[in-house]
């Protein structure tokens, strides 16, 4: 799978590609925005990761024009700057997601996974499933090797989002501003407290877990090995 | 140049101007008042011209020529200064009276240039208005007048407008100069404040400029702004005092961990000891992030995007995420939401205020405190409030807790940066809203009003993301 990165600062650059390298992706990678427009719009990519801030033409000019030309591929922004108008400016040039600097790698690696394993918003799914577990979109009725289990609606949500993203990591932010659209880090453990109701609800009384701890950085479901 | 001060001066020129003003006003009246004189005067003049013109016809046509000369004396002396002069000239061409000493000026109107008194050499030369008729017996009348007296009225009209044009002018350039030259003094004394500000005298402020009401509105509105920037550079030096002590022990205890690290001598220490150094970097970083968050917001960005959303509704989320956390603590969080309440504001920076208050509420109570999160309208105005029975805060060290890093004796143990507070209360500033801590008899009450002029009503769910 290709992707587009555009980061001026040659050690970040080298730095991220050969994170994603090893995440198994392959990296076209530019210095500049004119870089990235020519190569964004004459071959196809999974996943446009861009630099807010880059000398001459800047990220968000680069995705306003890739956009423009037809450009579909879903965009993640990495930006140092985290004022109300650099977001929303970013949301307005069709970036998907964006990440603030400095972050962890295994946090960038996740979301670019999320934005690249993401369904076509037109395919419909009504039914996620990871072993024996299944979630109905429709009737929102959660069971396991045919038994019900009964979730809150929060805890029917963080599942959702985890089962969307089976076999990825999560991570904490990425529950934070998917589930519950935080876009900042609390100070006390919602993620904890509401993935142990889950697990308890989800895997205890079951043979094997589901949902893992990834240590230091999120959260997987996944079918067994 | 003090004494061009005046001249410099607005109030000078404002003078200047208002006297040109006057001055061509003063002429446009002196041309109107000349001409409906001048020409009020010729219509009397020539009236009594065509009138006498037509009783010596008169007397011509009934009495004859005799009749004619006696009237003629007649009249000459009646008249005395101001008679009217006539040339009679008969048939042949003979003339028989003659006061002109010229040629006959002959039929209808005209004028007649003749020195004053023709015996007096280096008189004044006198205009006489004529008009011609012609006679019943033959011959031809004229009859003249001077026309002195309409010329000296206007001389003197003329003299008495230039006269108080000028005088007038003169004091309002006068009084301009002397007003211009008070309000430089005034206004150098002003910039003399604004100059010592600008050396670095933070603390001086300026000096009312007086003469009149709005005049001292300015300089009050200035030491006004005076203030806030003095306020906002206290800020700033607050931060950077702020980082330099709050950053730095962070920032000692990685440099320390990584020594022992670098010592350590097995690979299990090392990692052990970089993921202990990897999560303080974090811990720092995070406090920077607010800190630049807190001075952006500080600085009123963002609120041109801000969308009217439903304030109950986004509280009753926030709750929401903390109830399981509250309850693993072993507290009770509830909630007492009156729906459809609307704000205009940044739901992201909502969210984060009214979770930093709420994690305040569960972080800083003992086991077992009940938490209380409500959201009504009143008076207009959207109030959220958020109160515990847990220890609260002293009276005297309310408003110490909303300055930045400012921790509580008994809390300093705990985790947490000390900016929650602080970032909560830039936010509600933000958003026009007021935050106020008060005494929840036990426990902190922390009350945010959002003003009526912040808030509408609304049924459609526009901005709820």
């Amino acid at each position: 799978m290709k992707l587009l990165l555009l980061e001026d600062d040659e050690a970040t650059r080298t730095h991220l590609e050969r994170a994603l390298g090893e995440a198994g992706f392959v990296v076209d990678v530019c210095a500049n925005g004119r870089d990235a427009i020519f190569l964004g719009s004459s071959s196809e990519h999974a996943v446009l990761i861009l630099d807010r801030m880059v000398p001459g033409v800047d990220g968000l000019a680069v995705l306003k024009a890739l956009r423009a030309a037809g450009i579909r591929a879903p965009a993640l922004f990495l930006t140092a700057m985290d004022g109300v108008h650099d977001r929303v400016e970013g949301l307005n040039a069709g970036a998907d997601d964006y990440l603030i600097k400095p972050f962890a790698t295994i946090e960038f690696i996740a979301r670019v996974h999320a934005l690249a394993r993401r369904q076509p918003e037109n395919s419909i799914v009504t039914t996620l499933i990871v072993a024996d577990l299944e979630l109905d979109l429709l009737k929102r009725s959660v069971r396991r090797g045919g038994r019900p289990i009964q979730l809150q609606a929060q805890e029917f949500k963080l599942l959702e989002y985890l089962m969307r993203h089976a076999g990825e990591i999560v991570t904490r932010s990425m529950l934070l501003e998917n589930v519950w659209h935080f876009h900042f880090e609390p100070q006390t453990n919602i993620i904890e407290s509401h993935m142990s109701r889950l697990r308890a609800k989800v895997d205890r009384g079951f043979d094997q877990d589901l949902i893992r701890t990834i240590r230091g950085s999120g959260y997987r479901i996944d079918a067994p090995a | 140049m003090p004494l061009l001060n005046g001249f410099r001066s607005g109030a000078f020129r404002f003078a200047f101007l208002l006297a040109a003003m006057f001055a061509v006003g003063a002429a446009l009246l002196l041309l109107v008042v000349e001409r409906s004189i001048s020409q009020y005067a010729t219509l009397a003049t020539d009236g009594g011209l065509q009138s006498e013109a037509a009783i010596l016809q008169g007397e011509d046509r009934e009495g004859g020529r005799a009749s004619l000369l006696r009237a003629i004396a007649l009249h000459r002396r009646a008249g005395g200064e101001e008679a009217y002069r006539y040339q009679l000239t008969d048939r042949t061409g003979h003339m028989l009276v003659d006061d002109f000493g010229t040629r006959s000026t002959g039929l209808g109107w005209g004028h007649v240039t003749l020195r004053d008194d023709p015996q007096e050499p280096g008189a004044h030369l006198e205009t006489l208005k004529t008009l011609g008729v012609a006679l019943p017996n033959g011959g031809t009348l004229v009859v003249a007048t001077d026309t002195y007296d309409i010329e000296e009225l206007r001389a003197s009209l003329d003299r008495f407008t230039i006269a108080a044009g000028l005088t007038i002018t003169l004091f309002a350039l006068i009084g301009g100069y002397l007003i211009g030259g008070l309000f430089m003094r005034r206004l150098d004394r002003v910039n003399d404040a604004i100059a010592r500000v600008m050396a670095g005298d933070v603390a001086e402020r300026l000096p009312p400029i007086g003469i009149s009401r709005e005049f001292d509105t300015l300089s009050t509105n200035l030491n006004a702004m005076l203030d806030r920037i003095g306020a906002l550079m206290d800020g700033l030096r607050q931060v950077t005092t702020d980082i330099a002590h709050d950053l730095r022990t962070p920032l000692t205890r990685v440099r320390q961990q990584l020594e022992v690290t670098l010592g350590a001598g097995s690979a299990a220490r090392y990692d052990a000891g970089i993921e202990n150094a990897i999560t303080q970097t974090d811990e720092i970083l995070g406090i920077f992030r607010a800190l630049l968050r807190i001075g952006t917001l500080e600085g009123g960005d963002g609120r041109q995007y801000f969308e009217m959303l439903d304030l109950s509704d986004l509280l009753g989320q926030v709750v929401a995420a903390h109830q399981p956390v509250a309850e693993d603590e072993g507290k009770i969080l509830v909630a007492e939401l009156a729906a459809d309440l609307w704000v205009e504001g940044d739901r992201d920076l909502l969210a984060q205020m009214m979770t930093n208050l709420i994690d305040n509420a569960i972080r800083h109570t003992p086991a077992g405190s009940r938490i209380l999160s409500t959201i009504a309208s009143v008076d207009g105005n959207v109030v959220v409030r958020i109160g515990d029975d847990g220890p609260g805060i002293p009276a005297e060290e309310r408003a110490n807790v909303l300055t930045r890093f400012y921790r509580l004796d008994r809390s300093r143990n705990l985790p947490g940066s000390g900016l929650g507070m602080s970032m909560a209360a830039a936010i509600a500033t933000l958003h026009h809203a007021s935050m106020e801590l008060l005494d929840n008899a036990p426990g902190l009450l922390v009350r945010l009003t959002f003003p009526a002029s912040a808030t509408r009503p609304s049924t459609d769910k526009i901005g709820n993301r």
